[in-house]
């Protein structure tokens, strides 16, 4: 015999044992490869959806004094890291005649051949205009038109008439992204020559490959440009998308750590109890003379044997798993389901990881066990409460809080990345999980008397089973409370900040119809004020408005720094569509209406404005300085922002046309409005959408966000379960034999199973409430963590829903974990009960 | 030389939980010879157990030294305590002697095997150790499988498969009636006949206890009586 088969013989006599620590490290090898990869793919139809929604990432070079510029002042860009295109646009409005309809609309010269193969561009059908007489329309124009791909119109330019044909129609969604409310396309040297304006461009788009670091590649732009021109962040495009990902990067960030973490808690528990409870039998063969090294190395080659075996079988079960989940992910994100795939070195990774941990994981408990005195180790008392390393455990809490208490701080100044939080909170959950052992023993004592007293006997005994083995019951608890935490806080996280979005939108956006330039960003100033008055004045006298409120934006700068001025309506009663920040609203009110300004959060943070101070304001050139009235929460791009009242801004800035009109109707006459205000929009060359459709689009795009973060929840929840249930049955393997000596004393297995479901269920209970305790701690963490990134402090709410729902799973999967070895070891006769190790 | 001497050997517990302190043994000077067949009686918790854990090395003594072959167990590092354990002393206790999960023969063979024997001269000496003891036919039965008595016997061919130059058992024949005590007294005194081997074996049979050559009886942790000191008093 050799002293492997020893290893051997106690897996054949144990195998329950042997196959859970095997099974823990398959779960959590799975939990990491699926993990992993349905986070990529969660990352991957982020992406997607910021640039379908807010476009190709980007960077504008424009001219500081806000006006036309040469072209050929623009040096060679392409060759900058990241840089995917450079496309110099050239706005002009003009006038379309499409047989007997007159249209104002506004056109963009770009390299039209270079944008479709490019692949910025488009067409729904046809070809890229490239000659003098060549335009392509938007397709949702020409659509309402009846425009056809060959057909004709006439383009009233500067200089002449010109009969152009359409050569195709452009995707209006590709064309967001640089014709900026544009919906004609000409060659830009054709569209230069009509307006008598050579080489001159209204800015240069650079456009970023996805994974560009766009800061980084805005810098080296800015670097290679003369003097008047800048670079710049395009501001204003849909970026609330940009912000709801950028949460939701760092939730995925959250849930895919906090997995990972659990995961690897999970394996040490298993391998942990695997060894603690094996105690005695290593201490009978260090008596026959084994040395500690011979015990040790004995030990940690079974981790390692289970362990690779737990890990390829996890790794297979990872790979099975990853598929579905992330086509799940794909599909809630409206991304195309792209072949999976799995990052090459995951893999090995992941196995190399699972057995480091539960080799790593064995050596602690057999040092313990092979450092003790021997007659200690013989015993069949319970181990002692082991003083030192409850000390330790407590210094670790200590540690853990301090460190991630200092992160925070260091994250509220902007020392830290906000990325940083990740990392501070799984020290947090730790700290936690350390003073677990402290807290519970006397949380089930309490928890016990609830036991209904027709089982008290029952209940005593399974007491005293959970505060007689401190060690077994921590590792058990552990693991819940982990599970428990991860649960609640993560659930609680994503729900706040869902809401916190949906609110601020529900806040802002309050109509029946919203009117819109397609793009939404005042290009020129020209002529438009005049006509954007008549518009509101039509839209007034429809019959069933109640009321009309405008809203112009554009881009400008504060304190150096890029933002987008917000200039709108104040509705004359009830609530402002703002969310001030510690001001109360009349004051807020009357500041604005006195010319004053509201700054949204994220710019506060970013330029250190506090209200109260004066800012030198930038807009279409001017600089005027206003006051900083107050703070508000704000998502548009991403809380750059800066508001007026509408009149104060075109007093200031000579802000008057609308981008973006919200009517509301009348009580009842909302449907009636759709085909008069249809109409006017046609006019107007504006985008109407209805409140429901808006909605709807905001609706899709938080729901497929939040379901790929709720589905890795999920499976966060999975392996938290399965750890539990692995934990909780490897526990009542262990008290076989107890089990059996309590039937020899008289107890009959229907009394045993219930005290064995018991002290689990007391367990869970424990476990849960330290585990709610936790999860709302690591929720509150989340929102502080959100605040340098949002600017704003999340409101945080109790959700009795998430807390339920995590607590009933908590108690039920340790019940049934409990119930079914128990069950099976009630089966044996006392006898082999008894003889069980 | 004597083959073991213990000199003020003392032991005490600190008891987790009461603040009172157990002195299990204190102040015991013995002297044991090779081929000595010594037996330690007393009443229960006189501290008989604890001397023996601490004569094998099994326990640290809190006070005094143990010279084994003339070696301070107390100078020995963990490593060179498991090799004397394994090579030089030979245990067997009233429970927890055999590990479940192996064959009696494995059993035996065990601490051959943590010594690096290999397999085969492993099983051999395990079979001559068990024919020994009158057990080579149940070699493959696992612990479960056999009679108190049968696993008693089993644990003292396991003492004895390393030849160690002294065999300490702890109440061998506590658990077995009279006729099953009986054969391992006779296989024990047969021992210390044939081979000369020395052994001290605790008991509070007296009879078990009669078939020793020396006596020693323990009250409250010490020696208060020992056959090889007696002499005739002198009037
Ligand atoms: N681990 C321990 N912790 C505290 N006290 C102990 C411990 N082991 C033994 N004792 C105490 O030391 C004293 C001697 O114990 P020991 O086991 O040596 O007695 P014994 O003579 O072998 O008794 P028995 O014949 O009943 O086996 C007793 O009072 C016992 O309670
Ligand atoms: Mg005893």
């Amino acid at each position: 015999m050799r002293l492997r088969s020893l290893l051997v013989r106690q897996w054949r006599s144990r195998p329950g044992r042997a196959l859970a620590a095997a099974a823990s490290v398959a779960v959590a090898v799975g939990a990491v490869v699926s993990t992993w990869t349905a986070a990529d793919a969660s990352r991957a139809g982020y992406r997607k959806l910021t640039e379908a929604v807010a476009g190709v990432p980007s960077i504008d070079v424009t001219a500081r004094d806000g006006g036309r510029f040469d072209a050929t002042l623009v040096p060679r860009l392409v060759d900058v890291t990241g840089v995917r295109a450079v496309v110099p646009l050239f706005y002009r409005p003009t006038l379309l005649r499409v047989g007997d309809n007159r249209l104002r609309e506004v056109a963009v010269g770009v390299d039209a051949g270079a944008l479709v193969s490019a692949g910025l561009m488009t067409l729904t059908a046809g070809e890229p205009c490239l000659e003098f007489d060549e335009v392509v329309l938007d397709a949702t124009l020409a659509k309402g038109l009846g425009v056809n791909v060959g057909d004709e119109v006439l383009f009233f330019a500067r200089r002449r008439i010109a009969r152009m044909t359409v050569t195709g129609l452009a995707d209006t969604d590709s064309l967001r992204w640089f014709a900026e409310g544009a919906t004609v396309v000409v060659d830009i040297q054709v569209l230069e020559a009509m307006s008598l304006s050579t080489v001159e461009v209204d800015r240069v788009r650079v456009a970023l490959t996805a994974d560009a670091d766009r800061e980084r590649a805005r810098l080296a732009v800015a670097e290679r440009l003369p003097e008047p021109l800048a670079a710049e962040v395009p501001v204003g495009r849909a970026s609330m998308a940009d912000d709801v990902l950028h949460s939701a990067n760092l939730g995925l960030d959250f849930v895919t750590s906090l997995t990972l973490a659990m995961s690897w808690f999970i394996v040490g528990n298993a391998m942990l109890m695997n060894v603690a409870e094996r105690r005695r039998g290593l201490s009978l063969v260090r008596l026959l003379g084994a040395t500690g090294r011979q015990v040790r190395r004995l030990v940690m080659v079974e981790a390692a044997v289970l362990g690779g075996a737990g890990a390829v079988v996890g790794a297979g079960l990872g790979l099975a798993a990853a598929g579905p989940i992330a086509a799940g992910i794909s599909k809630a994100l409206h991304a195309d389901a792209t072949a999976l795939i799995t990052p090459p070195l995951l893999l090995p990774t992941a196995i190399v990881m699972g057995v480091a941990v539960a080799v790593a994981a064995a050596w602690w408990p057999a040092r313990e066990a092979t450092s003790v005195d021997l007659l200690e180790g013989l015993s069949a008392a319970p181990p002692p409460p082991p003083q030192r390393s409850a000390r330790m455990l407590l210094v670790a809490a200590g540690v853990m809080t301090v460190l991630t208490a200092i992160a925070e701080v260091l994250m509220a100044y902007g020392l830290l990345p906000p990325r940083a939080s990740v990392v501070s909170g799984i020290a947090l959950l730790l700290a936690f999980v350390a003073v677990t052992p402290f807290l519970l023993i006397p949380l089930v004592r309490l928890l016990g008397r609830l036991v209904p007293s027709r089982w008290r006997v029952e209940g005593a005994l399974a007491v005293e089973q959970i505060a007689r083995r401190p060690i077994r019951t921590a590792l058990t608890a552990g693991v819940l409370v982990v599970a428990v935490s991860n649960g609640i806080g993560l659930g609680h996280a994503i729900r706040d900040s869902v809401d916190d979005v949906l609110n601020w939108y529900g806040k802002m956006l309050k109509a029946d119809w919203v009117l819109t330039q397609a793009g939404a960003l005042s290009v020129t100033r020209e002529e438009r004020g005049a006509d954007s008055r008549r518009m509101e004045d039509e839209v007034r006298k429809v019959d069933g408005v109640a009321a009309v409120e405008g809203i112009s934006l554009a881009t400008g700068r504060a304190a150096g720094m890029a933002c987008v001025i917000i200039a709108r309506d104040l509705p004359p009663e009830g609530p402002l569509p703002l969310e001030p920040v510690d001001a109360d609203e009349p004051q807020v009110r009357q500041a604005l209406e006195r010319g004053e300004a509201v700054a949204g959060t994220v710019l506060a943070q970013r330029t250190g404005v506090k209200p109260g101070d004066d800012l030198a304001v930038e807009v279409f050139g001017r600089t005027v300085t206003v006051k900083v009235a107050a703070l508000v929460v704000d998502y548009t791009s991403g809380g750059a922002s800066l508001q007026f009242e509408r009149a104060a801004a075109n007093r200031l800035f000579g802000m008057e046309a609308a981008d973006v009109l919200l009517v509301t109707a009348a009580d009842g006459k909302a449907a009636s409005l759709g085909e008069p205000l249809k109409a006017i929009a046609v006019e107007h060359t504006m985008l109407l959408r209805s409140f429901a459709e808006v909605r709807r689009f905001i609706d899709n795009l938080v729901s497929g966000v939040v379901g790929s973060l709720w589905s890795i929840l999920g499976l966060g929840f999975v392996v938290g379960s399965l750890g539990v249930a692995n934990t909780v049955t490897m526990s009542v393997l262990e008290k076989k034999r107890s089990l059996g000596l309590l039937r020899a004393v008289g107890m009959n297995r229907r009394q045993v199973i219930r005290m064995v479901v018991l002290e689990s269920l007391l367990l869970g209970a424990g476990a849960g409430i330290v585990g709610l305790v936790a999860g709302l701690s690591t929720a509150l963490f989340i929102q502080f963590a959100s605040q340098p990134l949002l600017g704003h402090p999340l409101q945080m709410r109790i959700r009795m829903g998430v807390v339920a729902a995590n607590l009933a799973a908590a108690l039920l999967v340790a019940a049934v974990a409990a119930w079914l070895p128990a069950r099976r070891a009630v089966r044996l006769d006392v006898l082999e009960s008894l003889s069980a190790e | 030389m004597p083959i073991l001497r213990t000199e003020r050997l003392e032991k005490t517990f600190d008891t987790s939980g009461a603040d009172t302190s157990v002195v299990a043994v204190r102040d015991v000077n013995l002297d044991v010879e090779a081929g000595e067949f010594l037996a330690i009686t007393g009443a229960s918790g006189s501290g008989k157990s604890t001397l023996l854990h601490m004569l094998g090395g099994i326990t640290r003594p809190s006070g005094g030294r143990v010279l084994l072959e003339g070696v301070d167990l107390a100078s020995l590092g963990d490593d060179d305590l498991a090799a004397i354990r394994r090579r030089r002393i030979g245990f067997v206790f009233q429970r927890y002697n055999l590990l479940p999960e192996l064959t009696l023969l494995e059993n035996v063979a065990l601490p051959l095997v943590l010594d690096g024997r290999n397999a085969a001269a492993a099983d051999a000496a395990a079979r001559e150790s068990l024919a020994a003891v009158g057990m080579d036919h149940r070699a493959s039965h696992r612990p479960d499988e056999l009679s108190g008595g049968e696993q008693q016997r089993g644990a003292i061919a396991r003492a004895l498969v390393t030849s160690p130059a002294i065999v300490l058992a702890d109440e061998p024949t506590g658990a077995l009636d009279s006729a099953n005590s009986a054969r391992v007294v006779e296989l024990l005194q047969r021992l210390v006949a044939e081979r000369r081997q020395t052994v001290i074996m605790v008991t509070h049979d007296a009879t078990v206890a009669a078939a020793a050559g020396r006596v020693v009886k323990m009250r409250d942790g010490r020696v208060a009586y020992d056959s090889a000191s007696v002499e005739v008093p002198v009037s």
